[in-house]
């Protein structure tokens, strides 16, 4: 009896010899990579042409854009399709404050991200109230109301919409230097920093909504607010993306701005390069920019293609891509997971 | 006088709002899915009502049967390929399969259809109407309203008194515990879905006898379904019905407090109800 408590006691006072493992070959690999395209994309004034800077800050919108929809409804359990919200009153908050208000139009990207997050506090706590499904139209509603509002409110030009005119006292250059670097921060705050709260003990909590909501609740997470605090940094990003979008834009219409397409692509992106992993998001926005560029000729029938393809997806393969590539490599570029490894002694 | 015209109105275009939101109402309480090509199933039933009577040169009543008919078949089909692989506590895959075939259906429609407006030709009902003083109250939208409190108290009737409507309940009040007592879930969901969707037929036919139909319309005719489900009570048909009827009075008052406000007036009661009274104007506490 004594002998059987002494021993685990040393048990307990000389652990195994082992370590939490997170980096693999493939994620240093990846790592890399994401530096260099980082850098590639504050770099673009460089190297590009302005046509390819254009394409370059529609692609990283996209990913912005669908990551953080990849966010709330591959962690969060949250279905949006309604994110055009967030991306509309982030672009008119950029619009307000450089055209109207006379700010340095760089910054006023930033600083627009504080419309999103005052739009999603109350709709947050107005639409939790709908069960799931009901919660996904609820948030058209509020997109479909910010359009409606938009398109009356005769401070910002009501249904006419605005120009960013103050663009034109900063050259070309100088314009394409601070696109490129405000893309590069862009995807560094929403990848990167999706990838970040992912591998924090936040991380573990969002997994463990993932796959069980309840269970999770029961394990100590506070689910309705950490739902809460996706929803709202998910609109943040989602309006960060839109501000940058309509920079580029130089132009805005309540119809642009809060255009439905915007879930379309963010779901299509998701759906089909894979939910639940920002492998997939990369994937699935190269898809998507791809096709527009090659397939986008043929209007409706490619958008009847996209339908069908995110239907097919949601019916059958529903880690998308990533999920069939990882059935097959184990090759994970942004790991999350823990690998516990035994150390000899 | 303004007002009370607004009002009335307004219950009138309810009556519309009704015919859709009684299959989102029916579906969601059967299924617990949302079925984003609602209003999209709709404006399909709608064109292709308004092609086939210009080329049989049918009248609307020999094209609302057709329509009812080839919307139960709709709806059956879309519960055997679709829904039955995607219902589930979950109400991800649900939406976002809902939500693809959406998309390409406005842009299917787009391709057969284009974009032109379009409405079938309601003979001298279009115009005629009775008159109460200085209130003039339009046949057609009268025969929706009537329809439409119709079709919400059979529906009602048949899920209280009927077997089928007992198995609709059982299956909505816990699917399993129903299964195990001899209901027969997938028949259950196909029968709501191909009920659902035949109202849609109906609705349909007063849609474009009353205003015109475009591929793209179908967005917006989910959304008010879903707005008088809502305002009305989840779970609850008649519920529905008066939710249908608030939408219309809002959007019609809005609209004539200022054209550009009718909508969003809608949008805005909605809103409110949703802040004061989560459980809607019927629902229980």
């Amino acid at each position: 009896m004594t002998d059987a408590s002494a021993v685990s006691a040393a048990d307990l006072f000389d652990p195994p010899a082992v370590r939490v493992q997170r980096r693999t070959a493939s994620s240093i690999v990846a790592a890399v990579v994401s530096l260099a395209a980082l850098g590639g994309i504050a770099s673009m004034p460089l190297w590009a042409t302005q046509g390819q800077i254009r394409d370059v800050v529609e692609l990283c919108c996209y990913i912005a854009v669908a990551q953080m929809w990849n966010l709330l409804a591959g962690y969060a359990g949250i279905v949006s399709v309604g994110q055009q919200a967030f991306v509309g009153v982030a672009a008119y908050a950029l619009f307000i404050m450089a055209q109207l208000w006379g700010l340095n139009p760089f910054v006023a990207v930033v600083l627009a991200m504080i419309a999103p997050v005052l739009l999603a506090i109350p709709t947050y706590g107005l639409l939790h109230r709908l069960d799931g499904p009901y919660f996904a139209i609820g948030t058209w509603v509020i997109a479909e109301v910010m359009r409606l509002a938009t398109s009356v409110f005769g401070y910002v030009n009501a249904g006419a919409g605005m120009s960013l005119r103050v663009m034109a006292s900063y050259s070309a250059t100088e314009r394409a230097v601070g696109v490129s670097i405000l893309c590069a921060l862009m995807l560094l705050v929403t990848v990167g920093g999706s990838y970040w709260l992912l591998r924090s003990r936040y991380g573990l909590a969002l997994i463990a909504l993932r796959d069980n909501p309840v269970a999770a609740a029961s394990q100590g997470v506070a689910v309705g607010r950490l739902r809460f605090l996706i929803w709202v940094a998910a609109a943040a990003g989602t309006g960060l993306a839109g501000a940058i979008y309509f920079m580029a834009q130089l132009r805005i219409t309540p119809p642009s701005a809060y255009d439905p397409n915007w879930a379309n692509i963010a779901i299509f992106i998701v759906m089909v390069g894979g939910l639940g992993s920002l492998e997939g998001v990369i994937i699935g926005a190269l898809i998507y920019f791809f096709a527009d560029r090659w397939f986008g000729e043929y209007g409706a029938t490619y958008l009847v293609v996209l339908g069908l393809l995110t239907l097919f997806m949601a019916l059958f393969a529903r880690g998308g891509i990533w999920g069939l590539i990882c059935r097959r490599v184990d090759a994970p570029w942004f790991p999350t997971r823990r690998i516990l490894v035994e150390d000899k002694r | 006088m303004q007002w009370l015209d607004g009002i009335v109105q307004g219950i009138l275009l309810g009556g519309l709002y009704a015919q859709y939101a009684l299959g989102m109402a029916l579906m969601f309480g059967v299924m617990r899915i949302v079925n984003i090509t609602h209003g999209d199933l709709m404006i399909l039933l709608a064109l292709t009502g308004i092609s086939i009577a210009s080329a049989f040169s049918l009248s609307p009543w020999s094209v609302l049967v057709a329509l009812v008919a080839l919307g139960a078949i709709l709806g059956l089909l879309l519960q055997r390929l679709i829904l039955n692989r995607v219902v589930g506590a979950d109400p991800l895959p649900s939406l976002i399969a809902t939500f693809g075939l959406s998309v390409a259906l406005q842009n299917a429609m787009l391709q057969v259809w284009s974009a032109d407006t379009r409405s079938l030709h309601a003979g001298g009902l279009a115009q005629a109407s009775y008159q109460f003083g200085t209130l003039y109250v339009g046949v057609l939208p009268v025969i929706v309203l009537v329809t439409a409190t119709a079709l919400t108290g059979g529906l009602d009737a048949t899920l209280r008194y009927t077997r089928f409507g007992r198995a609709l309940r059982a299956a909505s009040a816990d699917v399993e515990a129903a299964a195990l007592t001899g209901v027969d879930p997938k028949a259950a969901y196909a029968g709501a879905t191909a009920v659902a969707v035949a109202i849609l037929g109906f609705a349909a036919v007063f849609q474009s006898m009353r205003a015109t139909v475009a591929p793209a319309d179908g967005a917006f005719q989910l959304i008010y379904a879903f707005e008088a489900v809502i305002i009305g009570g989840m779970g609850s048909i008649w519920g529905a019905f008066f939710g249908a009827m608030v939408l219309g009075v809002s959007q019609s008052i809005g609209f004539r407090i200022d054209p550009g406000f009718g909508i969003l007036a809608g949008h805005l009661v909605f809103l409110l109800i949703l802040a004061l009274r989560p459980q809607g104007l019927l629902g229980k506490d």
